[in-house]
C-alpha cells in the first residue's frame, strides 16, 4: 500500500510502464460479477450480498457489485462458469468448503480451486459439539466412552459425509476408537431439530446456531472446534484442551477469480480483500455470525488448498468414501 | 404478555402508517412474483435483503412476510389459466383448476383459491397466535420414520389421483420415484444417473418436470386439434366471473382442510407447503362425495390446496420464530435477515422481541385483506386471458413456461430439461398415462428416500423403527388403508357379480 505512488511516481519518471505499477493499476471497469453456487437465500449468496453492500458503502470499489447465481452441481457448476471465464478481469466466485469437497468425490465436477486463480481466504467458520441440555454426557470423554460402550448405538445429525461435521466426527473416531453412527440431514434446520427433539444424540453445530439454544437451555456445549476459545464460549475446552489432540478442521470461505488472468488482477483483489477485512461493517458481521476472521492471501490460500486436499483425501478414504481425484 | 394484550400491541406496531405501507408493498410484490413462474418467494426477498437495511426491523419484517404469503396468493393463476404451475405449492392446482378453466370457469377457480387462501391464511395466523410454542414442542417429536410415514401417506394419494388405470398411475409413480433419485446421494456422495453432467449433480429441479409435463404437453396435445376459434368460453360480467354461493357451498369442507392440513404440514421442520398441498388434495379427494369428478374440474379441487399452501405459510413460522430453526427455503432467508438485523432468532425471541413478533402477527391479518381486496377484482382481468386466440395463447403458454424456469435457474440445461419433459408430458397423454402421480412420486420422492436410510441408520437397520412410534404406525396404518381401499371395492364389485349369476 505504501509503495503505491513512488512506484507510479518512478514509472512516469522514466516513462516507462513498470510492471509494479501495472500491477497497481488494474481497476474494474464494469460492474463486477460475484458468483456464488447457491441459489438466492443461501449461505454464500446471504454473504456476497452483505459483502456487495459493504463495498459500496465502504467505497471499496469504484464500480457495483452485482451478484450472480450459479447454482447447482454442489458448486461445480459455479466452479465449471468461472473456467470459461478464462482471462475475464470483471467476474470474481466466493468459494466455501464444498467447492473444495465437491471435485474428490464426483467424477463430473472437473473444475478443482486450483485449475481457477485463488485470491484470498476471508472467514473461518468455528463449530461447537453440542448435546442435548439434559443428556447425561457433560464432556466429551463422557460421550466418547459412552459411545465405546455401545459402538454404533449414538448417534450425530449432520450435512453431507463430506461435511466437516463428518470429518470432525472421522477425527475423533480414529484417535479413540469409538464408534458412532453419522445421520445427513440436507437442512441446517433438520438437523438441528433431530437433536433438540432428541432423536440424535450430539451434533457439530456453529456458534451462531447454538448460540440462543444454550441460552434458553437446550443445549450444553462439550467441546470447540477451534484452536483457542471462542469470545462465546469462555467456559468451553477446545479439542485439545477436552484431551483430543486432533486436527483441527476449517471451515472455509473466500474469492477466487477465473483462470488465465493478469498477476495486476490478483493482487487489485487480494487487497480489495484485505481493505474489507479491516472495515467495521466486515468487523460486525463476522461478530453478528460468530465467525472467525479468516484473511490469508493467495499464495497462502493456494498452499491451505494443497494440504486440506490431501488431509481431506485420507479422511474420506478412512470413512470408505470413494474420491475420484 | 398475554394474547389479547400483546395482539392490541402487535396492531399499534401494524397500523403505524409505515408499517401499513410495507405490508402493501411486501403482499403486492408478493403477488407479482407468486404470478411470474420461476421467480420465487426465496430470490425475491434475498434481492430486497439490501433494501431492508435501512429500515426499522419491524417494517421490514412485515414487508418479507408479505412477500413470502402474498406468493402463495398468487401462485394459482397461471395455474389454473396456463397449467403452468407459478410456484411449486401450486403444481396441484393445476390438476382441477385448469380443468375449471377449460370447462369456462376460470373466473371460478381464481376466486376460490383467493378465498381459500384468504381463509386459510387467516386460520393459520391464528394458529401462529394461539398455539405456537406448544406445538413447536409436538413438532420436534417428529423425526426421520414420521416423515417417512407421512410420505408414504402422500404416495399412498397416488391411488386417489388415480385415472382410469390403476396400473398407469403406479407406473407413473414410480417414473417419478427414479427421477428423484437423479444427482448426488446425498449419504454415500456417489453420483446417481447423471451421465456425466454436472447440472444433474444437484438432481433435477420438480418444478421444470412439472411445467414441462402439464404445461407443455397440454400445448402439444392441444396442437393437433388445429381449432383456430378462441378455445374457451369465458362469461361476460363479474357476477358470472367469481364462484357461486353453490361454489362455496360446496367448499365448506375444503376450508376446513386446507387450513388444518396445510398448517400441520408447515409447523414440520421438514414439511413444507407442496406436501402440504398434495395432502389435502388427497384428504379433500378421500373424503369428498363426488370422488370420480375430481381431475375434471372440482372446485374443492382447487380450494383445498390453495388453501393448505397458505395456511403453511403461518405454521412455518412456528419454529422459526420459536425455535429459530428454518423449514424451507424462505424461512431460512428470513432467518438469514433477522441474523444480519442484529437478531438472534431462538427460542428466547418472541418473549424478548414481542414489538416484533405481535407486530407482524397483526400485520399478516391485515395483509391478508389486502391480499383479497387485491386479488378478487384482478379475478375478471385475468380470466380475459383465456379469450385470446389459440394462436396466441399457445405461444404465451410457452413463452411463460419457458421464461419461468429460466428466471428460476438461469441455465439452458434447464430449458433442454423443460423440452424433454413436454415431450414425456405429450407422449404420456397419448398413451393415457396420469400426470399428477409422475410429479407426486417426483415431489415426495428424495424427501421419502432420505427419511427411510435416516430411519434405518437410527435403528441400526430394523424396520421396526417404521411401526414402533405411535405417530409413524398410525401414519402408515392409514396409507395401507387407503391403498386397499380400491381393492375392497374391486373385491365388492366381483361379489355381486357373483351373487346376481
Amino acid at each position: 500500500m505504501k509503495l503505491r505512488y513512488p512506484l507510479i511516481l518512478l514509472a512516469a519518471v522514466t516513462g516507462l510502464p513498470h510492471p509494479a505499477a501495472m500491477a497497481q493499476t488494474f481497476k474494474p471497469a464494469r460492474p463486477v460479477e460475484l458468483v456464488v453456487h447457491t441459489g438466492p437465500g443461501g449461505g454464500s449468496d446471504v454473504l456476497a450480498r452483505a459483502l456487495a453492500i459493504m463495498a459500496e458503502r465502504e467505497k471499496l470499489l469504484p464500480v457495483r457489485m452485482v451478484v450472480v447465481n450459479k447454482p447447482g452441481g454442489n458448486s461445480a457448476v459455479a466452479a465449471a462458469y468461472l473456467a470459461e471465464k478464462r482471462g475475464d478481469p470483471n467476474t470474481i466466485g466466493l468459494f466455501t468448503g464444498v467447492w473444495l469437497q465437491t471435485p474428490l468425490v464426483s467424477p463430473e465436477a472437473k473444475v478443482t480451486l486450483r485449475d481457477l486463480t485463488p485470491i484470498a481466504r476471508l472467514v473461518l467458520e468455528p463449530a461447537v459439539i453440542a448435546v442435548k441440555a439434559d443428556a447425561p454426557y457433560k464432556t466429551l470423554a463422557d460421550f466418547i466412552d459412552a459411545a465405546k460402550k455401545r459402538p454404533g448405538a449414538l448417534k450425530q445429525s449432520g450435512g453431507s459425509n463430506t461435511s466437516r461435521d463428518n470429518v470432525v466426527r472421522q477425527l475423533l473416531q480414529k484417535s479413540t476408537g469409538a464408534r458412532w453412527v453419522f445421520i445427513s440431514f440436507p437442512g441446517g434446520g433438520e438437523r438441528i431439530a433431530a437433536l433438540i427433539g432428541g432423536h440424535v444424540d450430539i451434533m457439530v453445530i456453529e456458534p451462531e446456531e447454538a448460540g440462543e439454544h444454550i441460552r434458553a437451555g437446550n443445549l450444553r456445549v462439550l467441546a470447540q472446534v477451534s484452536e483457542h476459545r471462542l469470545p462465546g464460549f469462555p467456559d468451553a475446552p477446545t479439542l485439545k484442551e477436552a484431551g483430543f489432540d486432533v486436527p483441527v478442521v476449517p471451515q472455509v470461505r473466500g474469492m477466487v477469480a477465473p483462470p488465465g488472468i493478469p498477476a495486476a488482477n490478483v493482487a487489485y483483489w487480494e487487497d480489495f480483500c484485505r481493505r474489507l477485512t479491516r472495515t467495521a461493517s466486515w468487523k460486525k458481521y463476522i461478530a453478528d455470525n460468530q465467525f472467525e476472521d479468516g484473511f490469508q492471501g493467495a499464495a497462502d490460500l493456494a498452499r491451505f488448498y494443497d494440504e486440506f486436499t490431501m488431509r481431506m483425501r485420507g479422511i474420506l478414504e478412512d470413512a470408505g468414501v470413494k474420491t475420484v481425484r | 404478555m398475554d394474547i389479547v394484550t400483546g395482539l392490541l400491541h402487535g396492531f399499534s406496531v401494524a397500523l403505524a402508517p409505515a408499517n401499513l405501507l410495507w405490508c402493501f408493498v411486501g403482499v403486492f410484490l408478493g403477488t407479482v412474483v407468486g404470478v411470474l413462474p420461476g421467480l420465487g418467494p426465496p430470490a425475491t426477498i434475498a434481492m430486497l435483503l439490501p433494501l431492508t437495511f435501512s429500515m426499522s426491523p419491524a417494517g421490514a419484517i412485515i414487508m418479507l412476510a408479505g412477500i413470502y404469503y402474498g406468493a402463495k396468493y398468487g401462485g394459482s393463476t397461471t395455474s389454473i389459466l396456463m397449467n403452468v404451475p407459478g410456484e411449486s405449492a401450486s403444481v396441484v392446482t393445476c390438476i382441477d383448476g385448469y380443468q375449471m378453466a377449460r370447462k369456462g370457469r376460470p373466473g371460478a377457480a381464481l376466486g376460490i383459491a383467493a378465498i381459500a387462501s384468504f381463509v386459510a391464511g387467516t386460520v393459520g395466523v391464528v394458529g401462529l397466535m394461539l398455539v405456537a410454542p406448544p406445538l413447536a414442542r409436538f413438532a420436534l417429536s417428529f423425526s426421520s420414520p414420521e416423515y417417512f410415514a407421512l410420505m408414504s401417506l402422500g404416495l399412498a394419494l397416488v391411488v386417489l389421483l388415480a385415472g382410469r388405470s390403476m396400473l398407469k398411475a403406479l407406473l407413473a409413480a414410480l417414473a417419478g420415484l427414479w427421477i428423484a433419485t437423479v444427482g448426488t446421494d446425498p449419504f454415500s456422495t456417489t453420483s446417481r444417473f447423471t451421465f456425466g453432467q454436472l447440472e444433474l449433480l444437484s438432481g433435477i429441479d420438480f418444478v421444470v418436470v412439472a411445467i414441462g409435463v402439464f404445461a407443455l404437453g397440454e400445448v402439444l396435445a392441444n396442437m393437433e386439434a388445429r381449432e383456430d376459434a378462441p378455445l374457451l368460453e369465458v362469461p361476460r360480467g363479474l357476477r358470472n366471473l367469481l364462484p357461486t354461493w353453490q361454489d362455496l357451498k360446496d367448499c365448506r369442507f375444503a376450508f376446513v382442510n386446507g387450513s388444518v392440513v396445510g398448517f400441520l404440514v408447515g409447523t414440520l421442520p421438514g414439511g413444507g407447503s407442496t406436501i402440504a398441498s398434495f395432502l389435502s388434495y388427497g384428504l379433500e379427494k378421500a373424503v369428498s362425495r363426488r370422488r370420480d369428478q375430481f381431475g375434471t374440474g372440482v372446485i374443492e379441487g382447487v380450494a383445498a390446496p390453495e388453501g393448505a399452501n397458505n395456511s403453511e405459510t403461518g405454521g412455518a413460522l412456528v419454529p422459526l420464530l420459536t425455535l429459530g430453526i428454518p423449514g424451507s427455503g424462505t424461512t431460512a432467508i428470513l432467518l438469514a435477515a433477522l441474523v444480519l438485523w442484529g437478531f438472534k432468532p431462538g427460542p428466547l425471541f418472541i418473549p424478548e422481541h414481542p414489538d416484533l413478533f405481535w407486530g407482524l402477527v397483526a400485520s399478516m391479518y391485515i395483509g391478508n385483506v389486502m391480499l383479497l381486496v387485491l386479488n378478487l377484482p384482478l379475478v375478471p382481468l385475468f380470466a380475459q386471458v383465456l379469450r385470446l386466440p389459440v394462436y396466441v395463447l399457445y405461444p404465451l403458454i410457452l413463452g411463460v413456461s419457458m421464461v419461468g424456469v429460466y428466471s428460476a435457474s438461469g441455465s439452458l440445461f434447464d430449458l433442454g430439461l423443460l423440452l424433454a419433459f413436454g415431450l414425456l408430458g405429450y407422449v404420456m397423454r397419448k398413451l393415457d398415462y396420469p400426470a399428477a402421480p409422475l410429479i407426486l412420486g417426483l415431489a415426495l420422492g428424495a424427501g421419502m428416500e432420505r427419511a427411510l436410510r435416516q430411519s434405518l441408520m437410527m435403528s441400526q437397520g430394523s424396520l421396526s423403527i417404521l411401526v414402533s412410534r405411535p405417530i409413524s404406525a398410525s401414519m402408515l396404518s392409514l396409507a395401507l388403508l387407503i391403498l386397499l381401499i380400491p381393492l375392497f371395492g374391486k373385491f365388492n364389485a366381483w361379489r355381486l357379480r357373483a351373487l346376481e349369476s
